[in-house]
């Protein structure tokens, strides 16, 4: 007996692999990347366009692609993460986000944007996993350079809180302020997270689940900071104490 | 005189490609990025169209829909939806808000932009 439209939709989005959301989320969280592929390879290949702005094309479909790559692969890594041996060591945070930063300033530089970190120089060290806490900060940079306006630079920054006892990795924005309705909301499904988790409106929230499911993992926090021009997502990871048993 | 178009398309590479097509079919063309800034913009320029992205930083396109649906002048502005969700909308729906065609990000020519312009300024 087939199902009908209703059946089926509740069924696909019941059908969570160790708390996978929805496939229909993934899978409309990839139709804007490739969709964008689609149109820029079509115009790149009618010939209606100069040598300079096809080669402009071409760069805009290797970094698309690698967007596109890295939400599969966050989307991979985190329906593997219950069964998966991760080590959580003591991270150079500073050093994490320089090298994070000079992966990302070229997808930034294509977009007119720049991206820049905010941190004392000798940040204390934090515990986590270096694979997954990059791919953190990574989801919320490719987050802000969809939501920044105008020229205004995200930061990256680094700060300690609860007096030392953790350290946050923050990523600000200067876009559209965060309604109240939506804030509320996300810090109420963080608490719960087994669906996608809505920041904004036209975001599919995939990509805030997963990152969720990677700080827990690290027995971190992620969260967001409204501001009237913009938002601040981030994560509080613990401090390392390795400094001071020396 | 050429049409002006405005492009309100969150993604900045597509409504630039957007853009490409439609000045080299001789219309003029503006983008903008959300759909609050695009209320300004059409104040400012009285757009012969509007090509619409649903999904958009701030507010999605349904705010703008009534926006301009809430006075006479701005209500008669043809509107082309131009979405990833074009699957999941009616045009006998959108239709009372002002939109007169839809076209599907994901399947859509190039020159089907150019088409779907020229044929709600018939």
């Amino acid at each position: 007996m087939s199902a009908t439209r209703g059946e089926h939709k509740q069924s696909c989005e019941g059908s969570t692999l160790s708390g996978l959301p929805s496939l229909i989320v993934a899978a409309h969280e990839l139709k804007s990347p490739l969709a964008l592929v689609r149109q820029l390879s079509l115009l790149a290949e009618s010939g209606d366009v100069s040598p300079e702005d096809q080669k402009r094309m071409l760069h805009q479909i290797t970094l698309t692609s690698e967007r596109a790559l890295r939400l599969t692969n966050d989307l991979t890594k985190s329906v593997r993460l219950p069964d998966a041996l991760f080590t959580l060591e003591p991270i150079n945070p500073h050093q994490l986000c320089e090298d994070i930063i000079r992966e990302i300033t070229p997808l930034y530089k294509a977009h007119d944007r720049k991206v820049r970190l905010v941190s004392q120089r000798r940040s204390l060290l934090l515990v986590a996993n270096r694979d997954l806490l990059r791919r953190i900060i990574m989801n919320f940079s490719d987050n802000a350079l969809n939501y920044a306006e105008g020229n205004d630079t995200v930061e990256i920054n680094i700060k300690t809180i609860n007096s030392g006892r953790m350290v946050r990795l923050g990523v600000r924005d200067y876009g559209p302020a965060l309604s109240i309705d939506l804030l509320k909301n996300f810090s109420k499904k963080l608490t719960v997270a087994t669906t996608p988790i809505h920041a904004r409106p036209q975001s599919s929230g995939l990509g805030l689940y997963i990152v969720n499911q990677f700080a827990d993992a690290m027995n971190g926090k992620i969260g967001i900071t409204r501001h009237h021009d913009g938002a601040t997502f981030y994560v509080d990871l613990q401090a390392s104490k390795q400094l001071s048993l020396l | 005189m050429s049409k002006s178009i405005l492009i309100v398309e969150d993604d900045k590479w597509l409504a630039e490609n957007y853009s490409r097509s439609l000045v080299s079919a001789g219309y003029d063309t503006t983008i903008s990025l959300h759909a609050i800034a695009a209320i300004d913009i059409i104040d400012d320029i009285h757009p012969d169209a509007i090509i619409l992205d649903v999904l958009l930083t701030g507010s999605t396109a349904f705010t703008l829909l009534h926006e301009l649906q809430s006075y006479d002048d701005t209500g008669k502005i043809p509107i082309i939806i131009c979405t990833n969700l074009a699957s999941e909308l009616l045009i006998d729906n959108l239709a009372p808000y002002g939109v007169n065609k839809i076209l599907d990000k994901t399947t859509m020519m190039p020159d089907d932009l150019i088409a779907a312009v020229k044929s709600v300024l018939l």
